[in-house]
């Protein structure tokens, strides 16, 4: 199927917006008194992060379609910042 | 030259099927994109080492903020995203009115997060959290603070992309990409910063 690419963006937005949404939902106290820490909602702020950051890189910032230094420099850096992250996580405290 | 040549692409449809690579934007506006990707970055982790030292009280703090009010301007600012590359295409494609009138909303969508952001934080100083009230608010500020400037940095680029897009003659498909893509800048930062600041506990 080819999809033009002003639909992608639009299809895009719809992905990111509904991840936003789902993070809203994850981050909430779902009636707890208190918000506690919690490992799961840790781990999965991080993974939302990731995935939202690379949808922008890849399809607004069109780096799909760009050089492979540029994919290999944009990917590096995400990985190594989320590594980075979950290592801070989990390490500390 | 491979600017209009992507052009001739896009009218005839099979953009999508061809391999061909190039540079969105310019390189210099790249490098700027990944040095203040990795600075914010070191940041971030500073702040989780922080954060995991004294989750308690930064929790405690954290709970101070509107998960909702973060999550909207999240929404926001990606919205604005959509707009500044459906702008960067309709370029592309030779359709000028139509980029200015999507550039023109990207800075409608940035200036609403512009004012909700200030509204936001004049309810925490209606609380009285200031930034030096405790780690946690030093934090919020800094980060909030530092992002509304590059969001105002944002303005400027919008500028940029609009006086490109108005005059015929010095229309430049790659200076209107590297504007984008300092936009794009902008709001993965707020992503980052709302999944940190508002989401992980």
């Amino acid at each position: 199927m080819v999809i033009s690419p002003q639909s992608r963006l639009y299809l895009s937005w719809v992905v990111l917006t509904a991840i936003t949404l789902i993070a809203w939902w994850v981050g909430g106290q779902h009636g707890e008194a208190q918000i506690r820490p919690s490992a799961a909602v840790g781990l999965s702020a991080m993974a939302i992060t990731l995935v939202k950051v690379r949808v922008i890189i890849r399809e607004f910032m069109e780096v799909r379609h760009a050089p492979r230094k540029l994919k290999l420099v944009t990917d590096g850096w995400l990985i190594v910042f989320i590594l980075a992250m979950i290592v801070a996580y989990f390490l500390v405290g | 030259m491979t600017n209009s040549a992507s052009a001739e692409l896009d009218l005839a449809g099979n953009n999508e099927n061809s391999d061909s690579t190039r540079m969105p934007g310019q390189g210099a506006m790249w490098a700027l994109v990944m040095i203040e990707a990795m600075t914010f970055s070191a940041y971030f982790v500073v702040y989780t080492i922080y954060y995991r030292m004294n989750t308690e009280a930064f929790l405690a703090a954290q709970s101070e903020l509107s998960l909702g009010f973060g999550a909207l301007n999240t929404i926001i600012l990606l919205t604005s995203s959509l707009s500044i590359a459906l702008c960067v295409q309709r370029s592309r494609e030779g359709h000028y009115g139509a980029a200015i009138r999507n550039c023109m909303l990207t800075a409608a969508g940035g200036l609403v997060f512009s004012i909700l952001k200030l509204y936001e934080w004049s309810i925490e100083i209606g609380k009285g959290m200031y930034f030096s009230t405790n780690e946690f608010f030093s934090y919020y500020y800094f980060f909030t603070g530092m992002h509304l400037l590059h969001v105002l940095v944002g303005f400027i680029a919008l500028g940029v992309v609009y006086y490109q897009l108005k005059s015929p003659a010095r229309r430049s498909q790659q200076i209107i990409e590297a504007g984008a893509t300092y936009w794009h800048l902008v709001d993965f930062l707020w992503v980052i910063i709302f999944a940190l600041m508002y989401v992980m506990r």
